[in-house]
């Protein structure tokens, strides 16, 4: 295809604005759209459900790039603008005032929604959803010393929110029917150091489903299943996870399936449209990698693909989540190991056959990093000095 | 740490004092300089940045030091240990480079001045 002269980017999270960068700094010199549903400057996510929300950082403290970027990169930046149709066939996007702008090139960074509790009584407005400013905004009014808090899900939104509002001084109580959350993700032993933090916190930690949410007058109480006994709050937050905005995509006639399916460089079934962060599913793979990496490097591997150069392996994926003070982080993919190694209680290995395929820790900034070269680099490793504390990981990859 | 000061150069350790792989953070207080210092050790040469990473709140000194540069704790952005300059997102923004020598036995730090690296003399 012809290098383009007019690229959209349609949503303004990290994904959008990496892609944008990334295109700069390939010397892509041609007109460059982010279209924001949303107004204001584009902001980082991770802070919302932290700093956010212990009023620690407002709206400047969190944006993803400068005023001055968006003139220094030449990167036009309408925000308030919701695109509501792709017009893949003719390359252009349709806008909410009518009008119809054109682009040889489209990115799709629409991201997600948090999924609403599937129950009776889930889209009551007292239920909480977390992902953008003014999500995070009507949450903080509620996290008041002595609120009572309902967290429904304990995964990382869940757990980080619940973390935040027992550090304000809330009542929390978070529910969860998995007895260790995140076990299949980091591993039973950090999964359960993580998860025995909440209580010794403060939080109430119940291991059930919900099945019911029911008002009271200012009240809002939780049904659960199997339990006689329901919780009684001023707030609930449900933290279940997000499901790809994918519908610009689909009217489009894009192949989706659990995201936007992309192949390298970010490239959907259209030749003329990359889909970058949250919503994109790399084919081949079962899951999205909803995670802030994986999300700034779709928009460098997009860039790559729009101007036709090789993209390069990414390695293994990374996150982290910032809870009670601590620090979660993990790489690589546990799904895919045979055997977990614990190296003391506070980090694990995945193994398949004599290479390390994920490792998680708590706390463990220079391990992990450690950890990502081993696996990047196809480190043959003895399990048993995995296992010992006293080597230095280091040492291994040499 | 003994830190003393002769002309423009802090002595901020002996040689042998940060292993290959490790950073010391020197604070503003020492440098008179407006962020800590990192002086950093990878394979026997040794450079120095500012401290605090340009994309977020987090100390460079605590990253991983390899192959001439320095990974963030924080958000895993990469910058060069010579120059200072960003070698990928998310940082977009160069960390200052001091000027190291090494004579003396020592690790002698010139806060403000162009940054290089200075191999290890022993």
């Amino acid at each position: 295809m012809s290098l383009p002269r007019r690229i959209a980017v349609v949503g303004a999270g990290l994904a959008a604005v990496s892609t944008c960068d990334a295109l700069r700094a390939q010397g892509y010199d041609g007109e460059l759209t982010l279209y924001s549903a949303e107004r204001g400057l584009p902001y980082d996510r991770p802070p919302l459900s932290k700093d956010v929300l212990l009023g620690k950082a407002g709206r400047q403290d969190v944006l993803l790039r400068p005023e001055r970027w968006y003139e220094e990169r030449r990167v036009e930046l309408r925000d308030g603008t919701p695109v509501l149709e792709i017009r893949a066939h003719e390359g252009g996007l349709g806008l909410s005032d009518g009008s119809v702008v054109r682009a040889d090139r489209i990115v799709l960074a629409t991201g997600g929604t948090p999924r609403p509790l599937p129950i009776p009584g889930g889209d009551d407005p007292a239920v909480h959803l977390l992902r953008t400013w003014e999500d995070a905004e009507r949450l903080r009014e509620r996290l008041l010393p002595g609120a009572r808090v309902t967290v429904v899900g304990a995964g990382l939104i869940g757990a980080e929110t619940a973390a935040v509002a027992r550090a304000l001084g809330c009542e929390v109580t978070l529910v969860d029917p998995v007895p260790v959350p995140l076990a299949a993700v980091v591993g039973d032993t950090v999964a359960g150091a993580l998860h025995r933090r909440h209580a010794a916190e403060g939080i109430e930690v119940i291991t059930a489903g919900v099945e019911r949410v029911e008002r009271r007058s200012a009240e809002v109480v939780a049904h659960l299943v199997g339990h006689d006994e329901a919780l009684v709050a001023d707030t609930i937050v449900a933290g279940i996870g997000i499901r790809p905005a994918t519908e610009l995509a689909e009217r489009a006639g894009l192949h989706v399936g659990n995201g936007i399916v992309v192949g390298l460089g970010q490239r959907t079934s259209h030749p003329s449209i990359h889909a970058v962060g949250d919503v994109a599913r790399l084919d081949g793979h079962p899951v999205r990698h909803e995670h802030w990496e994986a999300a700034q490097r779709d928009g460098e591997a997009a860039a790559l693909g729009i101007l036709d150069r090789p993209v390069p392996d990414r390695g293994a994926p990374w996150f982290w989540s910032d809870r009670h003070g601590s620090r979660l982080e993990a790489v690589g993919s546990m799904a895919d190991a045979e055997r977990i190694v614990s190296r003391g209680a506070f980090m694990a290995f995945g193994l398949r056959g004599e290479r390390v395929v994920a490792a998680a820790a708590i706390d463990r900034v220079r391990d992990i990093k450690a950890a990502r070269r081993i696996i990047d680099r196809g480190v043959a490793v003895d399990a048993v000095r995995l296992a010992d504390e006293s080597v230095d990981l280091r040492g291994v990859l040499r | 740490m003994s830190t003393s000061i002769t002309g423009t150069g802090i002595r901020v350790a002996a040689e042998g004092d940060i292993e290959d792989g490790e950073a010391l953070k020197v604070p503003a207080e020492t440098t008179g300089h407006d962020d800590a210092i990192a002086v950093f050790h990878d394979g026997g040469t040794y450079y120095a940045l500012d401290d605090t990473c340009s994309h977020g709140q987090a100390s460079l000194s605590d990253g991983w030091i390899e192959g001439g540069e320095v990974e963030c704790p924080l958000h895993s952005a990469r910058f060069c240990l010579k120059s200072g300059e960003p070698q990928c997102m998310p940082a977009t923004a160069a960390v200052r480079a001091h000027r190291v020598e090494v004579h003396d036995g020592a690790i002698w730090l010139h806060p403000g001045a162009p940054g290089s690296g200075e191999e290890a003399t022993g």
